[in-house]
């Protein structure tokens, strides 16, 4: 293939650099503007300083509501983790049924969130259920449940039919080959859906709002925050989600996508 | 060890997948010690046979035993037969004495005592180097030796081998090829070797299992099978051949002739009993091989007929000459095939030649 004609890649260059600058660019301003003090509503770039940093380390109830948000974050991957893999250990490789669960599973997680925190709301006065953190949990579950489901899902179609069948073969009984054989090869795949659902855990702000009771996330106590008006420490948390969620990302990314061994040949 | 004895007997086994049969009524019996290989087209069913066998299918009717014994029901787990699978089924998140252990750790087998197994195994298939690395740290080759050696621990009565040399290039195949037969003579157990390669399956069965649609067309020695095949099927599938079509004549002791469009053939029946007894006139092919076809002389009494050679085809130690002999309306193709010479090949493109087989080198088989 020839190379193609120099000024129309410098064309495509410029419109890519363009775009991504235009739509990543606001991402970083916080970051940076989390460096300088703030006076009378504009940013003063003359003197940088650690002092948002400081304002939000002594800021109680961001402390809890952080504290808040790491609890409702550990508990929903623990019980989206640990319902996704069984879903899904059970409806693969079954052909009755399966569509009909995608969807209702898939549904929460497409629908906007909103309508899924609204109708959790009716649901759980129906029920009875005062609204605490528990309803929180569940809310974020139920929304969150689709991407474990379908990571883990996901690695059991890929993984090869054979291993199970040689590990049968090989005179291991049922329980033996799931906890030898299929549980170490799914585990890459849960570690990447926790940490998935983790970070929409953190983030997730509607149906957090509607079903939560007195407690609140970080996300929502940071909404609160910004209509009382622009706080300098607002830029600091917001640098801080901002790392903490790229770190995330890049880990899930690592546990998702298949290491890549160098094939050695003798 | 006894090669008389059958370790394994299938009695009118057939399968289906929904309402699509892929095995029918297969009656075969695999011999204690033997290197049997099952040789077939894709789509014949002999990968079925083995996937029967081990377990991990379940039969539709006909019963498998055991030392006479019906096992067709006994789970895959509780089968005393190991498989080498095709993509050889490696754990990707186990080290190689990790993959060659777990049959016997499965098992609750002392630590010490797997130990000095699998190196024991690593070693017989020289992989004692490899022990902790990974399969995806491995070539081919080496993935493949891994898999047997997993298999051969647990010693098992029969290994079942689904063609484990697919993936392999051609110089690989043949080493494999040898160090395969190696190991099962060396631990005398009984192979069950499935492949769609004949080359593969001539160096190295004991017997072979030709398989056809769901059906064996024939079990023998390889030698049974290139010299005596049995049917068209197998005469045209193993080996080049020539075949002629034509109508049965007269038999003359051990030799019987078949009128051709090449004119009266005469080949051998020996030890084929079913050729003496099919009726005259019954329509029948006269096959011949390429290396028995040669120039006629003088000597040559029987299966004389003239041919044009059409194309010649230098192939290293032989030399293959494209042949088209007899009238122009019942034109035959022929293949002859000549050890090749330094200074050139006798045979020029376009000559007329005669040519002739001996009797006893040609056979018949039913159409």
């Amino acid at each position: 293939m020839s190379a193609p004609p120099r000024l129309s890649t410098i064309f495509l260059a410029a419109i890519t650099t363009l775009v991504a600058v235009l739509l990543y660019s606001p991402l970083f301003v916080p970051i940076v503007s989390s460096f300088f003090t703030i006076s009378h509503g504009s940013v003063d770039w003359s003197s940088p300083t650690l002092s948002t940093y400081v304002a939000l380390a002594e800021n109680h109830d961001i402390l809890v509501a952080l504290r808040t948000t790491l609890i409702v974050g550990v508990c929903t991957v623990i019980l989206s983790v640990v319902s996704g893999t069984l879903l899904a250990l059970y409806y693969h490789g079954r052909r009755s049924g399966r569509s009909l669960l995608q969807f209702i599973i898939f549904l929460p997680f497409l629908m906007p969130p909103i309508i899924s925190g609204l109708a959790l709301l009716i649901f759980f006065r129906e029920i009875g259920l005062e609204r605490s953190l528990l309803t929180v949990v569940i809310g974020h579950t139920v929304f969150v449940l689709a991407i474990v489901y379908r990571t883990v899902l996901m690695r059991l179609q890929s993984m090869s039919r054979t291993l199970v069948e040689a590990s049968y073969d090989l005179g291991a009984t049922g329980w033996q080959t799931f906890w030898r054989i299929t549980l170490p090869n799914l585990s890459s795949a849960m570690v990447g859906g926790a940490i998935l659902a983790f970070a929409l855990s953190f983030d997730e702000t509607m149906i957090t709002i509607l079903v939560t009771g007195t407690q609140s996330t970080l996300p929502v106590r940071l909404w609160a925050m910004m209509r009382l008006g622009f706080s300098p420490d607002i830029n600091a948390l917001v640098a801080l989600i901002l790392m903490f969620t790229v770190l995330l990302c890049a880990l899930a990314a690592r546990f998702l996508i298949p290491r890549q061994v160098a094939t050695e040949r003798s | 060890m006894n090669q008389n004895t059958d370790l394994l007997t299938l009695r009118s086994v057939s399968k289906s997948y929904g309402t699509v049969p892929v095995l029918h009524d297969i009656d075969l019996s695999i011999r204690d010690g033997e290197f049997l290989t099952v040789l077939g087209p894709s789509g014949s069913g002999k990968t079925t046979v083995l996937r029967l066998i081990g377990g991990l299918e379940p039969l539709t009717s006909g019963e498998i035993r055991l030392d006479g014994q019906d096992i067709s029901r006994m789970p895959i787990n509780r089968r005393p037969f190991n498989t080498v699978f095709q993509d050889y089924a490696l754990f990707p998140h186990l080290t190689v004495s990790g993959n060659v252990g777990y049959g016997l750790s499965v098992r609750h087998i002392q630590r010490k005592e797997i130990a000095r197994r699998v190196a024991e195994a690593l070693e017989l298939v020289q992989l004692g180097r490899f022990a902790d690395r990974f399969p995806a740290q491995l070539s081919g080759g080496q993935r493949q030796r891994v898999a047997l050696a997993r298999a051969l621990i647990c010693q098992p009565r029969l290994i079942l081998l689904d063609e484990p040399l697919a993936a392999l290039d051609l110089e690989l195949r043949r080493q494999m090829q040898v160090f395969l037969k190696s190991i099962q003579r060396e631990i005398k157990t009984t192979f069950l070797f499935v492949t769609h390669d004949q080359e593969e399956a001539i160096g190295m069965a004991d017997r072979i299992c030709v398989m056809e649609a769901g059906h064996i067309r024939q079990l023998g020695t390889p030698h049974d099978l290139y010299y005596r095949p049995n049917c068209e099927f197998v005469a045209r599938f193993f080996g080049e051949n020539n075949l002629v079509a034509g109508k049965l004549g007269a038999v003359q002791g051990e030799l019987r002739s078949i009128e051709t469009a090449l004119g009266r053939l005469v080949c051998s029946i020996s030890s084929q009993p079913h050729l003496k007894a099919a009726a005259e006139g019954a329509s029948a092919f006269a096959a011949f091989r390429p290396e028995a076809l040669h120039l006629a002389d003088a000597k040559d009494t029987d299966n004389h007929f003239s041919g044009t050679i059409s194309d010649l085809a230098f192939a290293g130690s032989s030399t293959v000459a494209t042949i088209t002999a007899g009238a122009d309306n019942a034109a035959q193709r022929l293949r002859l095939r000549v050890p090749s010479r330094v200074d050139g090949s006798a045979l020029k493109s376009g000559e007329a030649v005669s040519l002739s087989f001996a009797p006893h080198e040609g056979h018949l088989v039913l159409a």
